[in-house]
């Protein structure tokens, strides 16, 4: 309870009203709808007190940097610079609005004016938005941003399709997004090589959007998709979700011709925290513009023609707009793509390609190890790789899992618990921090495990 | 000024990492030479000394509560205490994955669940979820419960949604994205809510009622039980949108006042860091009859098992659980657990006497509201205009509006102007022109976490620029990195990122 300056004063403050008690304060809640009873909780504690819980509790989590991991998909055990955190928690920023007052907020408005151009050179694709909750969110709003963009010369109306390999998670969130707008979700398919079925594809020709994801949620990097804008058609947004980090490496969807790029923007800024606050990225070409979501800063100048920057095109937004607004994002996650922007500052255009292929190297040396093992079979080995890849082992991949996190690894994500027919399959996730004494501890626990199963 | 692009320094003062664990003709031969980049992202080329240096300059052309009082109404910008940040730096959350076992999760789990029970216990609620990120998802996921809800009843023809005119903007943007038909009912003149007006349009299509209370007036519907008579009867859902929950915690809750849904926004009410538009979090809670729809998962918890592994060591075993007809996911992971746990921190400091948070709310507002309305004669007689009470009431809850119409029909300075000058004070400038119900309109929140004499001094200092030359508000601001900014211009021009000064280089 130190966190109230005038306690102990309530009196004093009262009396200059001409009041005398707190109560009289609250006296227009009427009796039938107050609270008789004192709230059943535990009595205040202090900074001291509670620093200790935090210690105890968050203490008794096993943390993916304790032992070998390679739990990804999704997200990235990265390494974030010092620097971030430090300046990111600086009080102006970290305590800070939504910068409504543009006088007083040119710093975060600069920061997130700096953002949207590393964002729309790293996908290159010209606009940017202050970010998405995560990497889902923005999917399934570009989904419906891409159908009223298109909806109107649409030959299939009302209607996307999205890749079978988007995971569960991804697709539900979508599902829920979509399903008020009455749009029709069908699904591409793909090939034995987890390769989209390319000439299959133009079934979604004049339709409103494609979403497609490049690494898949196999890892997958498919050399159809540069074909698939051309499949499509210029009427039918190409959305495609992307691995932030393999842009280092892999050509930009804004090169084949993508209309609109989501993803997870979390390996720049921060850690995996158990999956929040995390970042989504969008970005899009003009067309969208006045059809997008989320905040959206804008260089402009003051009365004395001094450069400066405000948020802008706030029109299609749910404070002006209300029900008609384009979405009814308000609160994003700024500090955290301000985390991420200082990151990818720091990396630069060397740093970003070095980091890449950091990855790159981690996914092909351990998809090398493991394939040499006799009982594990690679699911798409002829398959062009980065940051996850799919391995089929004897038995339970759940059980095996378990069993070898008791071993000490964490050895992945059982695809069971995604799809039922993947019960024996594990996606491995790499990273950066991928070590080869991680990758033999990988590997020893895999023929414990197949040791196992076959006794 | 400067910006970020203007580094393009050496390739060899940037940040140093690890070799890859491979060559590069080794990492290279296995992707298509079709799918390589061409040439990096026209990033800056920065070393750590410098780009330090840039985000401290940024940093100190941006208000935030730490540099002085924030009274943005509705936004609840109290102070965030910095333990919090410290904790979820801790390895334990920063390092976690969500899709971790439950027996590498148990510290999580638990302080999830202490969570939902808290949160649920503070508003009368039976069950909470805290995935959904930010206010404005936890309207939209619990529009979802009551939507499927409604069709699980065989009564999926419910269509429409009532919001009162001064709700905040996202209730009818997250109901219509579920794709409800908005009905919009006008205040009562006294800003409450009119019971005439809602009898009118409820009825056998009514899905559900959004609105908060206090309402962004700042003052409590006292006719608030009866509009959730009337909207039950009728068969709908009453939803609370919780930004005003810092007024009334301990002393009237959403469950007692007949709401079946409720979101919290933690950032508020809970000090959640803002952030310069977030994270937030926005955990919902509902009653019984709707906590099957729920999002999944949830934190659940049973006596601890002998032949479990160790727990936290209270005595329970914590476990994800599915509601049984979950509708799904609404953010891909379990919501801003760092959020969650800086929020739990700060519940911490309360425990039972989260009642007096709200009560030194309350105060704080009454208190400068009743400083501001009542100057010294001495002051008034150089006052231009007053303002007007926003709405007519002897007390108002944690926030308050004034309407400058006067000062705008006498000498010509609007809400904004006056927020404007505001800004040369060394304050933020209060909430403008919302609710739009209330003409130049100024929406004041102090929080709890002001004192007396910041209180004291921003009345003194309204007051004061009541008394200034018109043109100089006008004007305003001064003192500020830049004066008053042209959004106009930026909307028309749309320079949406950097031209890319060095680009060619690359």
């Amino acid at each position: 309870m130190d966190q109230l300056p005038n306690l102990g004063r309530e009196q004093e403050m009262l009396s200059i009203m001409g009041l005398n008690s707190m109560d009289e304060l609250f006296s227009n809640i009427p009796e039938d709808v107050r609270r008789k009873k004192p709230l059943p909780l535990p009595p205040p504690q202090s900074e001291e007190e509670i620093w200790r819980d935090a210690q105890h509790l968050l203490g008794s989590n096993i943390d993916l940097d304790s032992r070998p991991s390679f739990l990804s998909a999704g997200l990235s055990r990265n390494f974030v610079p010092t620097m971030v955190g430090m300046l990111a928690t600086r009080g102006e920023f970290l305590t800070s609005y939504t910068p409504y007052q543009a006088e007083v907020s040119q710093g975060m408005l600069q920061a997130m004016w700096e953002f949207q151009t590393m964002i729309s050179e790293l996908v290159n694709l010209p606009i940017s938005n202050v970010s998405m909750y995560d990497a889902s969110t923005s999917a399934a709003e570009a989904i419906t941003c891409a159908v009223r963009v298109h909806n109107k010369k649409a030959t299939q109306k009302d209607t996307i399709y999205v890749s079978e390999l988007v995971p569960p998670h991804r697709m539900s969130v979508i599902k829920n997004y979509v399903q008020g707008s009455g749009i029709n979700l069908h699904t591409l398919k793909h090939d034995e090589n987890g390769h989209l079925d390319i000439d299959n594809a133009s079934i979604a020709h004049g339709s409103c959007a494609v979403y497609v994801e490049q690494p898949n949620s196999f890892g997958i990097l498919d050399e159809g998709l540069l074909d698939l804008k051309g499949k499509i058609g210029e009427n039918t947004a190409l959305i495609v979700g992307i691995d932030a980090v393999s842009l280092g490496l892999v050509s930009p969807p804004g090169d084949w011709g993508a209309d609109i790029v989501v993803g997870e923007g979390q390996p720049f800024g921060i850690g995996p925290t158990f999956g929040g606050p995390i970042y989504g990225i969008f970005a899009c070409t003009e067309k969208y513009i006045r059809q997008m979501p989320g905040r959206i800063v804008g260089q402009t100048y003051d009365t004395n023609e001094k450069q400066a920057f405000t948020l802008t095109l706030s029109t299609r937004e749910q404070h002006i707009r209300r029900h008609r607004a384009t979405s009814n994002i308000c609160s994003n996650e700024t500090l955290i793509a301000l985390m991420g922007a200082m990151h990818m500052s720091l990396l630069g255009p060397e740093g970003i390609t070095v980091l890449a292929k950091r990855v790159a190297a981690s996914t092909q040396a351990t998809r090398k190890a493991l394939s040499s093992i006799e009982g594990v079979e690679l699911i798409h080995p002829k398959s062009s790789i980065f940051r996850d890849f799919a391995i089929k082992i004897p038995g339970d991949s759940e059980k095996a899992v378990s069993f070898m996190d008791s071993k000490g690894v964490i050895a992945g994500f059982p695809m069971g618990l995604w799809w039922e027919s993947h019960s024996s399959s594990i996606l491995v996730g790499c990273d950066e921090r991928t070590s080869e004494s991680d990758i033999s501890s990988l590997v020893l626990a895999i023929k414990e495990w197949i040791k196992e199963v076959k006794n | 000024m400067s910006d970020i692009f203007s580094f393009n320094g050496s390739p060899k003062a940037g940040w140093s990492q690890p070799d890859p664990i491979l060559s590069d003709s080794e990492v290279l031969e296995t992707i298509p030479s079709s799918m390589l980049r061409n040439s990096p992202p026209a990033w800056p080329r920065a070393s750590e000394p410098e780009l330090v240096r840039h985000y401290t300059w940024l940093s100190r052309r941006n208000f935030g509560i730490d540099t002085g009082f924030y009274p943005l109404g509705s936004c609840t910008m109290k102070h965030n205490p910095r333990v919090n940040e410290r904790i979820v730096n801790l390895p334990g959350i920063d390092r976690m994955h969500p899709l971790q076992p439950e027996h590498q999760i148990q510290g999580i789990l638990s302080i999830f669940y202490e969570m939902q029970e808290m949160l649920a216990v503070c508003s009368g609620m039976d069950q909470v979820t805290l995935q959904p990120v930010a206010g404005a998802q936890g309207e939209f996921t619990a529009m979802r419960c009551i939507q499927e809800y409604h069709r699980e009843r065989g009564e999926g023809h419910r269509n429409k949604v009532i919001v009162p005119d001064s709700a905040h903007g996202t209730n009818p943007a997250s109901a219509s994205m579920c794709g409800y038909e908005i009905i919009e009912i006008p205040s009562a003149e006294d800003g409450r809510i009119d019971l005439e007006a809602l009898q009118s349009v409820v009825g056998e299509d009514t899905a559900a009622m959004m609105i908060t209370n206090p309402s962004t007036l700042g003052v409590f519907e006292p006719d608030i039980a009866r509009a959730s008579e009337m909207v039950h009867s009728a068969g709908g859902q009453m939803y609370y949108d919780g930004a005003n929950f810092n007024a009334i915690i301990g002393k009237t809750d959403p469950g007692l006042m007949g709401f079946d849904a409720v979101h919290y926004n933690l950032h508020k009410t809970f000090s959640q860091p803002h952030g310069g538009g977030g994270p937030g979090s926005g955990p919902i809670g509902v009653k019984e009859h709707l906590s099957k729809y729920l999002p999944s998962p949830i934190a659940s918890r049973r006596e601890i098992a002998e032949d479990d592994p160790e727990g936290v060591g209270d005595g329970y075993w914590y476990n994800w659980v599915t509601p049984e007809k979950t509708i799904g996911k609404v953010q891909q992971w379990h919501g801003n657990a760092g959020a969650v746990i800086r929020c739990w921190a700060f519940y911490r400091r309360y425990g039972r006497e989260l009642e007096r948070m709200s009560e030194h709310a309350v105060l704080n507002a009454n208190y400068l509201r009743f400083k501001i309305m009542n100057p010294d004669s001495e002051v008034l007689t150089k006052i231009h205009a007053m303002p007007l009470d926003g709405a007519p009431t002897d007390f108002v809850m944690h926030e308050f509006t004034l309407s400058m119409i006067d000062m705008k029909n006498k000498v010509g300075v609007t809400g904004k102007d006056i927020a404007k000058r505001l800004l040369d004070y060394g304050v933020m400038a209060p909430t403008l022109y919302f609710p739009m119900i209330v003409p130049e309109c100024l929406m004041i929140e102090p929080t709890e976490t002001e004192s007396k004499e910041v209180l004291d001094k921003f009345a003194k200092d309204f007051l004061n620029i009541l008394t200034e030359d018109p043109d100089i508000i006008k004007g305003a601001p001064y003192t500020t990195d830049v004066s008053r900014v042209d959004e106009v211009w930026a909307a028309r021009n749309l320079i949406l990122r950097h031209p890319g000064n060095n680009s060619e280089d690359n």
